[in-house]
C-alpha cells in the first residue's frame, strides 16, 4: 500500500503549526499572568521568553534523564511496565554480555586515536594556512569540504575506499602486495585493521572543520605578541611555543572537548560499516541495536548511562588538567 | 612583509637576501604540504563521482579509469528506479520532498524558539536567569542517547512513531542549546541603548524584537540558519529510530534501505555512489553559496566563547 505524500505531510504540518502557535499563546499566557500578580515587566518578559526552553528543558531533558536513569534498573520491553530488576543490569553489562568489553575497548580506543591525531593534523594544516599564503579561501573551502559531507555519504564512500577486492585503497596498494607477497589487506572485516580504518576516515571527515576553527583562533592572536617576540630577538621555534601555543590553548582546549564528546559517540559511520561480531560495535550503535533490534530498553538504558559516565569522567579530566596548559588572557590567578 | 619593509643598505641587503631564500623555500614546503592535504580531502570526492559514472563493467578495473568511458548519466536515473522496485512508491521526488519537509520545518521551528530563548536570556534580568543559562549549557554535554529512550517512549504514546513529528513539532520546546547559547553571545555585542530609545518611544517587547533585534541578527540567523539546515540535512538516528514506512523515509534512511537491500544482490557500488552524490550535492551546493556563513557559525563559539 503506497500512502500518499499529503497523507504524511498534513497531519503533521497541522500539528507543528499549532504547537508552535500554542508555544507562543503560552508565552503571551505567561506574561499576562505574572503581570497580573505585579511582577515587574523585565521579571515577566523575561519569564515569557525562555519559556519555550523551560518546557523543552523539562520535557526533553530533565524527565528523560531522570527516568533512563529509572529504566536502568528495570527489564523493559515498552508493551509491558517496567520490572524493577535491582543492578542485574549492570552486573549483566560488566560480567555476562560477552560484546561489552570488546565494545567499549574498541570505543575507547577510536576515541584515544583519533582526538589527538586528528587535533595534530589540523593543528599543522591550520599554521601552514596561518602563514602569507596565497589562495587562502580556496584551501580553506577545500579542506572544509568533508565536513559538510553527510556522515552516511562519509562512510559509504569510505566502505567503497577500502573495499577489499576493488577498492581504491587496495588497488594502490597492489604493487606493495604483489612484492611482499601477501593477500590484499581487508580493512573494515579485519579485526586489526578496522581501527586503522576507522580514524583514517574519521579524520579525514571532522578534520577540515577542526582547521577552521583552530585557523580562526590563530588569526585572533594579536600581533603585536609577535612583534614583542621579535624585539626579543625569539627564533620561530620559541615563538611558536611561547607565543602561538599558549595563546591557541583555549581553542584546542574546545577542539579537546567537542572532540572527545564526538568520538565516544560515533553512530552514522559504524552503522553504515558492518565489522566483524567478535570485535565488539560502537556504544552507541550497541545501545541501538539493544534497544530498538532486540526491545531490551531497560540495558539499552543501563549501557547509556555507562557511555555517560565515561564522558563525563574524561570531559571532567580534561576541564582538570586544562589549569595546567589552557591559558586565558585577562584571568585573575 | 617585513623584507620588503627593510630599508636597502647594503649590510640588511646581504640578510634580506638569505631570508628571501630561507623564505622561497619554506613557502615551497608549505604548498607542497597543503597541495598533499588537499589531495587526501579531494580524491574521495572524485572517485565517489567518478564511480557514479560508470558502467557496472567498469567497477572493478585497474588500473582506474577515473573518467569513465561511456560516462553513464543514467545511472543517476536508474539508482532511483532500483530504489521505487524495491520500495514502491519511492521515487527521487518522494524522498526530496520527504527530506525538504523535515528538514525546512526543523529549521524554521529552532531558529524561531533560538531566537526567543536567546533574546530572554540576553536582554533581561530576572531571578534565576544564570542559573538556567548553566543548566542549558550543561545540556550539551549530554549525550543525545541518554534521553532518546524515554523521548521514544513519549511519542509512542502520544500515538506519532511513523510520523514526521518527534522530528520537526518537538523543537518548537527550546530548539537547541549550542544555537542559543551562540546567538546570546551575537545578541550580548548590541548595544543596550538601542532599545532603551525604542521603550522611550513606547515599543513594545515584540516590536522591539521583530523591528530591532530581528534585523540587527540577521548575520548570525543565516549562519545558524545553514548550520542547522546542514544538520536536519545529514541527520540518520532521530529518522531511523521514528520511521518505520519506506515511503516517508527521507534521503539518508533511503539510502541506508537501499544499501540493506543490495547487499543480499551484488553490490551496486555506482548506484550507491549515486545516490550518496545526490545526497551530498544540495549541501554542497549550499556550502559554496553560503561559505561565509557556515565558517561564522563554527567559529563564533569557539573562539570567542
Amino acid at each position: 500500500m503506497v500512502i500518499s505524500a499529503w497523507e504524511t505531510y498534513l497531519p503533521t504540518f497541522i500539528r507543528w503549526c499549532a504547537v508552535g502557535g500554542g508555544v507562543i499563546l503560552s508565552m503571551i499566557g505567561l506574561y499576562y499572568l505574572l503581570r497580573f500578580f505585579k511582577v515587574k515587566p523585565e521579571v515577566a518578559n523575561g519569564y515569557a521568553l525562555i519559556l519555550p526552553w523551560i518546557l523543552g528543558f523539562l520535557i526533553w531533558n530533565l524527565y528523560p534523564f531522570a527516568r533512563s536513569f529509572y529504566l536502568s534498573f528495570t527489564q523493559y520491553n515498552m508493551f509491558q511496565p517496567p520490572q524493577w530488576i535491582g543492578l542485574e543490569n549492570y552486573v549483566r553489562m560488566f560480567t555476562k554480555d560477552p560484546y561489552f568489553w570488546p565494545s567499549f575497548r574498541l570505543t575507547l580506543f577510536y576515541a584515544a586515536l583519533n582526538v589527538p591525531l586528528g587535533l595534530i593534523g589540523s593543528i599543522l594544516v591550520a599554521l601552514l594556512l596561518n602563514r602569507p599564503i596565497k589562495g587562502i579561501g580556496i584551501w580553506r573551502t577545500i579542506y572544509y569540504l568533508p565536513a559538510v559531507l553527510p556522515a552516511a555519504a562519509v562512510a559509504l564512500l569510505w566502505r567503497w575506499m577500502f573495499s577489499p577486492t576493488s577498492g581504491l585503497i587496495n588497488f594502490t596498494l597492489q604493487p606493495v602486495y604483489k612484492l611482499l607477497n601477501m593477500r590484499p589487506l581487508e580493512w573494515f572485516t579485519d579485526p586489526n585493521l578496522l581501527m586503522p580504518a576507522f580514524v583514517i576516515m574519521g579524520m579525514w571527515g571532522v578534520f577540515g572543520a577542526n582547521t577552521v576553527i583552530l585557523l580562526a583562533g590563530l588569526k585572533n592572536i594579536p600581533k603585536e605578541l609577535y612583534e614583542a617576540a621579535d624585539i626579543d630577538g625569539a627564533t620561530g621555534w620559541s615563538k611558536f611555543i611561547h607565543v602561538t601555543l599558549p595563546m591557541l590553548s583555549p581553542t584546542i582546549f574546545y577542539n579537546l572537548v567537542t572532540g572527545i564528546i564526538g568520538s565516544l559517540q560515533i553512530f552514522t559511520q559504524a552503522f553504515f560499516i558492518p565489522i566483524p561480531r567478535a570485535s565488539g560495535t560502537f556504544l552507541n550503535v550497541k545501545i541501538y541495536q539493544e534497544a530498538f533490534s532486540f526491545g531490551n530498553f531497560g540495558y539499552a538504558s543501563a549501557l547509556a548511562w555507562f557511555l555517560l559516565v565515561v564522558i563525563l569522567l574524561l570531559t571532567l579530566l580534561v576541564f582538570r588538567s586544562s589549569a595546567l596548559w589552557v591559558y586565558y588572557e585577562g584571568e585573575k590567578r | 612583509m617585513t623584507s620588503i619593509s627593510l630599508p636597502a643598505t647594503a649590510t640588511t641587503q646581504k640578510t634580506q637576501f638569505g631570508m628571501r631564500g630561507r623564505r622561497t623555500l619554506a613557502d615551497l614546503i608549505t604548498y607542497i604540504l597543503l597541495a598533499l592535504f588537499s589531495l587526501f580531502v579531494l580524491i574521495p570526492f572524485f572517485y565517489m563521482f567518478s564511480t557514479s559514472l560508470k558502467p557496472e563493467s567498469q567497477l572493478f578495473e585497474w588500473p582506474i579509469r577515473w573518467i569513465p568511458d561511456p560516462i553513464m548519466w543514467e545511472n543517476y536515473v536508474r539508482a532511483f528506479q532500483e530504489l521505487s522496485r524495491i520500495a514502491p512508491g519511492l521515487d527521487f521526488w518522494r524522498i526530496l520532498g520527504n527530506t525538504l519537509f523535515i528538514t525546512i520545518l526543523a529549521m524554521v521551528a529552532e531558529l524561531v524558539a533560538v531566537t526567543i530563548v536567546a533574546y530572554g536570556f540576553a536582554r533581561f534580568r530576572f531571578p534565576g536567569r544564570d542559573v538556567f543559562f548553566i543548566l542549558m549549557l550543561s545540556t550539551m554535554m549530554l549525550p543525545g542517547i541518554i534521553t532518546l529512550i524515554p523521548i521514544f517512549v513519549i511519542w509512542r504514546n502520544l500515538g506519532l512513531i511513523d510520523t514526521y513529528d518527534p522530528l520537526v513539532t518537538g523543537i518548537w520546546l527550546g530548539g537547541g542549546a549550542w544555537a542559543v547559547f551562540l546567538l546570546r553571545q551575537f545578541l550580548l555585542s548590541i548595544p543596550k541603548e538601542i532599545e532603551e530609545a525604542a521603550i522611550i518611544d513606547g515599543a513594545n517587547t515584540f516590536q522591539i524584537y521583530y523591528k530591532i533585534m530581528l534585523p540587527l541578527i540577521k548575520p548570525a540567523l543565516l549562519a545558524l540558519g545553514v548550520l542547522i539546515f546542514q544538520g536536519n540535512w545529514n541527520n540518520f538516528m532521530g529518522p531511523l529510530i521514528y520511521l518505520n514506512t519506506p515511503v516517508k523515509f527521507p534521503m539518508v534512511v533511503a539510502l541506508k534501505f537501499f544499501q540493506e537491500s543490495l547487499s543480499k544482490e551484488a553490490p551496486k557500488w555506482h548506484y550507491m555512489m549515486a545516490m550518496s552524490t545526490v545526497m551530498a550535492a544540495p549541501i554542497l551546493a549550499l556550502f559554496f553559496a553560503a561559505q561565509r556563513y557556515f565558517i561564522e557559525g563554527l567559529t563564533v563559539g569557539a573562539v570567542k566563547g
